[in-house]
């Protein structure tokens, strides 16, 4: 591989195709990712508060065949392999945004593949929240959705954004692999012309370049979880 | 006149099978408004589960929970919510919202009320100077001590105006100070805004300090309740008496001599009751075991001394302590 880099010629190619597509790419790839991140948190989020809140002694207990099955079909989503889930959910995309192909249609595979894991994190986050202070609100006379937007949310709220930023590290990785049924982004760049078509020097620039996107948002997003958290605030 | 907290027959049963555990038995309760009253108990008597009872954080199996002669077991969850800002609660550790700051949590019971947001603050402001700490409302919990969270707590509950303070072994974290500091605020408030404060707690000295009537929870079971003076002077259970003088000598069982209990009600400490007994009746009767305490110059607490066989001596020796003043005295008869 290493012989590609010193044919002059070739590596002009490649160059030639990282200047004029690198950009689009990347901003497919943010693009996606936004939304997948957006629509996996407005399925999720309140998949994982109903998983704490409804349980046996949760604050608003749900029938207990409803845990059941909710707990079964999380289950089942997050043992699927992502590249088996994907190619099952097409279908849907067909349904949803109209089209198998392209960036839009792997959006609703990911998210699918998505969500059940932004449950589970939600409800270890929740589950972290100490049950005293849930008790003192309860005491106070506070409702079962007052209890979640005023306290078990925002007391896991530091817990909550580190789950947030594995999950967009997870989702970064799935927007890889979707570049295989041709989902857009750096993904797509590296299958394309690294691994199908032998252009090493495209496929690195475009491993590189989501590694360095993981990077930014994992010690962005530590660098907010510690901010916000004022359990740990120094005695001033 | 009925209280304005009633519990009638509560009992409350834990698990299942072998491992069921009855925390409460039949247990009946009525606080006088304006009382500071005091359900004492070692642990694993019941008295966190009773307490816990009276705002329905834990439904009794049987029993009811009247508030205003108002039976809170058969209210809707709507109904019960209103009544429990009513009935404020303070916690042994504190529970307060780490991610808020003093003034916001004191805030918070006004945010489920709907109040407005300046006047909460404004109002948070007051109760932080009532508590004493009109300096820490930017501080978050990590920020301040264990007393100055209890005193955040105790602002917070009274931001909903309650009408009762339920206080769930809320000094038993702090040290002999802080306690006593948090125990004369608590006893401000009961004074100056006519709130009824509940207290529970294992800490004989918490009720002694400031409460007017008192329970004694033995195994979910009320042995004894009174007003504090008359309990604490002379208990009537055995619990009450491993209470307030945790370290009297119970007679052994395998004492086989006739064994009386006298109690010091407040007699004066410096008379020689003892042995006036023994000059004066000419008995001479050994101390088997002695817990007494001196307040103010009175004494308080139980001894068991030795009585002769004699069924004419035992009299005379009985008659004569129960002459004294402020003692009074009985023969034990549980350990034969």
């Amino acid at each position: 591989m290493f012989d590609l880099f010193s044919d002059a010629a070739k590596v002009a190619q490649q160059m030639e195709i990282i200047c004029s597509e690198y950009g689009f790419a990347l901003w497919e790839t943010m693009y996606s990712l936004l939304l997948e991140v957006l629509f996996s948190y407005v399925i999720g989020l309140p998949l994982g508060v109903l998983l704490v809140t409804g349980e046996k002694e949760g604050i608003r207990p749900l029938p207990r065949w409803l845990m059941t099955v909710l707990n079964a079909v999380i289950n089942l989503l997050r043992s699927v392999p992502f590249l088996i889930l994907m190619i099952i959910a097409l279908p849907l995309s067909k349904l949803i945004v109209g089209t198998k192909v392209g960036t839009a249609a792997t959006i609703p595979p990911m998210v699918i593949a998505a969500f059940p894991l932004v449950a589970r994190m939600v409800e270890s986050s929740l589950r972290e929240v100490n049950q005293g202070v849930v008790e003192a609100a309860q005491s106070m006379g506070a409702s079962a959705l007052q209890i979640v937007g005023k306290v078990l949310l925002p007391e896991a709220l530091p817990s909550l954004i580190s789950g947030g930023t594995i999950t967009v590290g997870t989702i970064l990785g799935y927007g890889a692999m979707a570049g295989i049924i041709g989902g857009g982004g750096l993904g797509k760049m590296a299958i394309n012309y690294g691994y199908y078509n032998f252009k090493f020097l495209v496929m690195w620039a475009a491993v590189i370049g989501l590694i360095i996107l993981v990077q930014v948002f994992q010690s962005a997003g530590t660098r907010i979880a510690v901010k916000c958290d004022k359990r740990l605030r120094n005695r001033s | 006149m009925a209280g304005i907290i009633e519990l009638k027959g509560l009992s409350k049963t834990f698990g299942t099978g072998e491992n069921q555990v009855s925390a409460l038995k039949n247990v009946s309760v009525s606080v006088e408004k304006g009382d500071i009253f005091g359900i004492i108990g070692l642990s694993g008597a019941g008295k966190s589960t009773l307490v816990r009872c009276i705002n329905l954080l834990e439904r009794p199996d049987q029993g009811s929970v009247l508030f205003h002669g108002k039976d809170l077991t058969e209210l809707k969850e709507k109904e019960l919510r209103l009544q429990r800002r009513k009935i404020s609660m303070i916690f042994q550790s504190f529970n307060l919202l780490d991610q808020r700051t003093a003034l916001d949590n004191i805030c918070f019971p006004m945010e489920l009320e709907g109040v407005p947001r300046k006047k909460a603050r404004q109002r948070a402001k007051e109760l932080l100077e009532t508590v004493g700490l009109p300096d820490k409302a930017d501080a978050y919990p990590v920020q301040l001590s264990g007393g100055q969270k209890q005193r955040i707590a105790i602002a917070r509950a009274l931001a909903s105006d309650p009408e009762v303070l339920l206080c769930d072994e809320a000094t038993s974290a702090l040290d002999p100070k802080t306690t006593g500091q948090i125990l004369s605020l608590l006893q401000t408030i009961n004074k100056e805004r006519g709130i009824t404060v509940i207290i529970i707690t294992h800490q004989m000295s918490v009720i002694e300090q400031i409460c007017n009537r008192v329970a004694i929870l033995d195994s979910g079971e009320v042995a004894e309740i009174g007003d504090v003076v008359d309990v604490f002077s002379n208990p009537q259970s055995q619990a009450g008496r491993r209470l307030v003088s945790p370290n009297v000598a119970e007679p052994a069982l395998d004492w086989d001599i006739p064994i009386a209990r006298i109690a010091f009600n407040g007699s004066v400490s410096e008379e020689p009751v003892i042995a006036r007994l023994v000059t004066t009746t000419g008995i001479p009767v050994s101390i088997m075991g002695a817990a007494t305490r001196n307040v103010d110059g009175k004494a308080f607490g139980t001894m068991l001394i030795s009585l002769p066989e004699d069924p004419g001596k035992k009299k005379e020796i009985l008659d004569f302590l129960n002459g004294c003043q402020g003692v009074s005295a009985e023969e034990v008869t549980e350990h034969v």
